[in-house]
């Protein structure tokens, strides 16, 4: 498996992971505390570095013949952030120019929180199905 | 329309090259053996760059190794 999809497995799985946790726990907790919302979403990223900073190391470590990157691995990469960004410009009207005028605070900062969570879900997503798959040229 | 895809014998010609590996053939032109398996399978088209480096190594033409298939009406 080239580590580049073994990179994206271990971004999905832990995106998917801390971020349902994260919404979790923002909406039990108190909606109306700055520091609680901070906190958790302190918590979320900091579980995520750890994590995602173990899981690179380990692959970064394993012996590979030829070259780490190349036009294949750009190649997928390139069409799943070209998806990923529209999924992220459609959160991004959402959370910031539709849900204002409905909506505040907790809902907003919640919005572009999943706005970046799930744009980067769908990149990860893209990039493991296509490695698996094909049709990325 | 004519529904085509790129086509190869790069297969057959690691055969020929004393059965050379994906990895010797993924060295040879700067690519991860997972590539050049993709290639191989067709999941991938590479760059032309890249396929007249494959040709390069067998010693072939690109018309050689690379070739259009038809595969739908």
């Amino acid at each position: 498996m080239p580590k580049k999809e073994q990179f994206a497995r271990i971004w999905l799985v832990t995106l998917v992971v801390s971020y349902s946790a994260y919404f979790w726990f923002a909406s039990n907790a108190n909606r109306d505390s700055l520091w609680d919302q901070l906190l958790i979403f302190a918590a979320t990223t900091i579980a995520q570095i750890i994590v995602i900073g173990i899981g690179s190391a380990v692959i970064a470590l394993k012996k590979s013949q030829g070259p780490s990157v190349d036009e294949r691995d750009r190649a997928i990469d390139n069409k799943a952030t070209r998806v990923a960004y529209n999924v992220l410009i459609v959160g991004v009207i959402m959370s910031g120019c539709i849900l204002p005028f409905s909506h505040s605070g907790w809902v907003l900062f919640q919005a572009a929180v999943a706005a970046i969570a799930v744009s980067e879900v769908v990149r990860y997503s893209i990039i493991v199905g296509l490695y698996r798959r094909g049709g990325y040229d | 329309m004519t529904k085509r895809r790129l086509s190869n014998r790069i297969r057959l010609e690691r055969f020929l090259a004393k059965e050379m590996t994906q990895a010797e053939l993924g060295q040879h032109v700067g690519v991860t053996r997972q590539t050049i398996a993709a290639i191989e399978s067709g999941r991938y088209a590479p760059s032309l760059e890249t396929a007249f480096v494959i040709a390069e190594v067998f010693g072939k033409p690109l018309e050689e190794i690379f070739h259009w298939e038809v595969v739908d009406r």
